[in-house]
């Protein structure tokens, strides 16, 4: 029966008139501190019926006001909790961050040594989340028709095992404990209470933290049983101000994770872009990335990096813009099947999700699949080549360089929405590097990519093409009859 | 005026004929995949599924010699399975289509082949080889449930296909699944409506449990096999968590459509029994 159990976890932090983002849930924090989460990234590891939940979220407050609430499919035993470091985070997110790589032409007149070479730049310097902290008392539960069902000390944290058999009973057991909770907070603990999860609050012991910092506590790791390969997000919802962005990192003995729920889709990757974005190619990522959003009807989940990183596999990237997760990484990410002797395929998959509630009505829904084809998100700068351009291919090359360089524009627009007002000049002064370029956002309207039309077009088209054959089959049909 | 209007759509090809009218709405959506979801790079899996089809199925056309309509069929079989099939083996692609017809001669009974050619296909390599899958979130909701509805309206209208299934077997998902969901759980309206208009489930309902051919022959026998099918994939989605339900539902449900056919007599159902409709 318990691998029939409705598995759905979601971390809830409950927090009165604040903006609280979070991924899997809301957090819980008792005073009216400022909190801030918009990002948030989780690692998945599937294996069979088998999940490995690392959560992290970029909690920024003060350490003794926060605490999470996870909803889990049964009452996890102790070795089921662990504490990783976050360190894996870090190693994850810029081992497989979209890349922007540098390529130089060589000089198209014989004088120098032929070279080409690249440069790789990191996307997002990603600020570290934490977990926050709450000293909680448990008081009587009876009133509440909620059970203490276990009590564990993981690491720094202090866990407790709740179970709820409704909403506005948890939603008071949280209130007098002194957690403000969301006032629509019941409506969405309450699918989850009757799926008959159990809901886990984490807080910090601070006694066990050298430091006060927040910043130093550990990323939470939970592995469980479950037919169900998902992630909830609408418990983050209940007071999410806006969309909210999370990265999911998943492996798999098998192949890329697909959503079932939600498209799947690749991210524009490959294109030349203008010399001059690289200063700015965070920003260029996030136009990017919200082009597409909204392209994709916001409602899409986004492939940034699919590759099978297993330690017997020699090229894990090209280029890497980090050094690959070694086999112990991965062990530590929850890969637990590369631990006896390293052997084994471990496929990385790394979507990107921003989701609000009015376009995600459910859960995040995830299905193993055996498609091992490579994905990564990198753009590419070309220098020109420098040095003697008179003769006949140098020449040549000059205005192929001015056609290419008005194709990266082009490239630029279509992929972020961006015009550039002193374009032009980049176009023409191919020897110099354009310094003093200015952006203009052009990206306002909502773009509609017409599917209705072009399946009706289709279906108009297809079936005056079949009706034009049937005619001229029956009108062949009629001159074959004998007079 | 409009009644005119309706008799002269009413004499195209695509309403005298159910199969050219599922021909039409399954290239269409191959169309919207793969200029609106860019599918331009599953093209070489595409053209292999369709092509490995409908060499199958002339291949059993010139050794049984069949009617030269039947390639209808062996076309709806394969344009199902270049929507629904996926596989990183190439020769998976080949394999489906061919499985998947080739069963409708191999497999019969009393006339009538057992599985759904298509289903059978996507099936078969799944638990033979475990290397293929399906998407079932690869459509997006927007733009399907319009058109799948339209599909739905012009199939009533013009009395092509048996829409009776495919109804039937989406009003047993539909309240099955408000109850729990909405009803019990407590999950909003919206949480019903995602899960409805999932292209997946339409592209199900709508093209592939309506194969005359695998459906039971008499009406009465028809509902109560739809809802089976229903109430299994709900059982399967629910408890289960299969993505894809649907389809082993109606793999599971084969052998029911036999033991229907024999408790509910009715006469086998012939393509070219189809009489045109009176304009």
């Amino acid at each position: 029966m318990k691998s029939l159990k409705l598995f759905i976890l979601a971390s809830a932090a409950l927090l009165s008139g604040l903006q609280v983002n979070a991924f899997c849930g809301f957090y819980v924090a008792r005073a009216d501190a400022k909190l801030f989460n918009n990002k948030s990234e989780v690692i998945l590891v599937r294996n069979g019926d088998k999940t490995t939940v690392t959560m992290s979220n970029d909690f920024q407050g003060d350490v003794k006001d926060f605490a999470m609430v996870v909803p889990v499919p049964t009452v996890l035993k102790e070795n089921d909790i662990k504490v990783v470091d976050k360190s894996i985070f870090e190693k994850l997110n810029e081992y497989s961050a979209p890349r922007l790589v540098e390529y130089y032409d060589s000089p198209p007149c014989p004088v120098e040594i032929v070279t080409e070479d690249y440069e790789v730049y990191d996307m997002l310097d990603q600020n570290w989340p934490a977990f926050g902290n709450l000293t909680m008392s448990v008081a009587d539960e009876s009133n509440y028709r909620v059970n203490v069902e276990a009590r564990y000390e993981v690491g720094e944290y202090e866990i407790l095992i709740l179970s709820a058999e409704e909403s506005d009973g948890l939603r008071r057991w949280l209130t007098d404990h002194d957690y403000k909770i969301p006032e629509n907070a019941d409506e969405v603990l309450d699918p989850y209470i009757k799926s008959n999860m159990k809901f886990f609050v984490v807080k910090v012991n601070l006694h066990k933290l050298s430091g006060s910092s927040f910043e130093e506590l550990s990323p939470i790791q939970l592995t469980y049983n479950s037919d169900r390969f998902m992630l909830p997000i609408r418990l983050g919802m209940a007071n999410a101000n806006g969309p909210q962005d999370m990265i999911v990192y998943t492996f798999t003995n098998q192949g890329r994770v697909e959503c079932t729920n939600y498209r799947t889709v690749e991210l524009p990757s490959n294109r030349n872009i203008p010399l001059f974005v690289e200063p700015q190619f965070g920003d260029f990522y996030k136009a990017l990335y919200e082009k597409s959003w909204k392209q994709e009807g916001r409602n899409s989940v986004f492939l940034e990096y699919a590759w099978d990183v297993s330690p017997q596999q020699s090229v894990k990237c090209d280029p890497c813009v980090g050094p690959p997760p070694i086999a112990n990484d991965l062990v530590k990410a929850g890969v637990d099947w590369l631990q006896n002797g390293w052997q084994g395929t471990a496929y990385f998959t790394r979507m990107h999700v921003r989701y609000e509630r009015d376009k995600f009505p459910q859960d995040l829904q995830f299905q193993t699949t055996t498609n091992k084809e490579r994905y990564q998100c990198r753009y590419i700068l070309t220098h020109p080549a420098s040095g003697d351009m008179s003769c006949e291919e140098g020449q040549k090359y000059l205005k192929e360089l001015e056609q290419r360089r008005k194709r990266e524009l082009d490239e630029l627009a279509a992929l972020t929405g961006w015009g550039v007002k002193n374009g032009n000049s980049y176009i023409k002064e191919f020897n110099n590097r354009l310094e003093d370029y200015e952006f203009s956002p052009v990206m306002t309207q909502e773009e509609d990519r017409g599917g209705i039309w072009t399946l009706l077009l289709s279906f108009l088209g297809i079936s005056t093409l079949i009706m034009v054959i049937a005619r001229a089959g029956k009108k062949r049909k009629l001159q074959s009859l004998p007079a | 005026m409009s009644t005119s209007i309706l008799s002269l759509v009413k004499k195209h090809p695509i309403f005298q004929d159910p199969r050219l009218f599922q021909i039409t709405a399954l290239s269409s959506f191959l169309a919207y995949g793969v200029f609106n979801l860019d599918w331009i790079t599953d093209l070489p899996r595409i053209f292999t599924i369709l092509s490995a089809g409908i060499f199958t199925q002339l291949f059993f056309m010139v050794g049984l010699r069949l009617p030269f309509d039947s390639w209808k069929s062996g076309a709806i079989t394969s344009l199902g399975l270049s929507l629904l099939f996926q596989s990183s083996t190439p020769l998976m692609w080949i394999l489906a289509p061919v499985l998947g017809i080739s069963s409708k001669y191999f497999i019969r009974t009393k006339g009538k082949h057992v599985f759904n050619p298509a289903n059978l296909g996507v099936i078969l390599p799944i638990v033979l080889f475990g290397d293929a899958w399906i998407s079932p979130g690869q459509w997006g909701s927007s733009a399907m449930l319009l058109f799948f509805f339209s599909s739905a309206a012009l199939m009533v209208l013009f009395r092509v296909g048996r829409i009776d299934t495919s109804l039937t077997f989406l009003l047993t998902i539909l309240v099955l699944e408000y109850f729990r969901s909405v009803v019990y759980l407590g999950w909003e309206f919206d949480w019903l409506f995602h899960k409805m208009s999932n292209g997946s489930l339409l592209l199900f309902a709508f093209f592939m449990i309506t194969d005359p051919r695998t459906t039971p022959n008499a009406s009465g026998a028809r509902i109560l096999w739809a809802v089976g099918i229903g109430v299994l994939s709900f059982v399967l989605t629910s408890w289960f968590y299969l993505h894809t339900a649907p389809m082993w539902a109606l793999f599971f449900a084969a052998p029911a459509m036999v033991v229907l056919d024999k408790i509910f007599k009715a006469n086998v159902f012939q393509w070219t029994s189809i009489k045109p409709l009176q304009s």
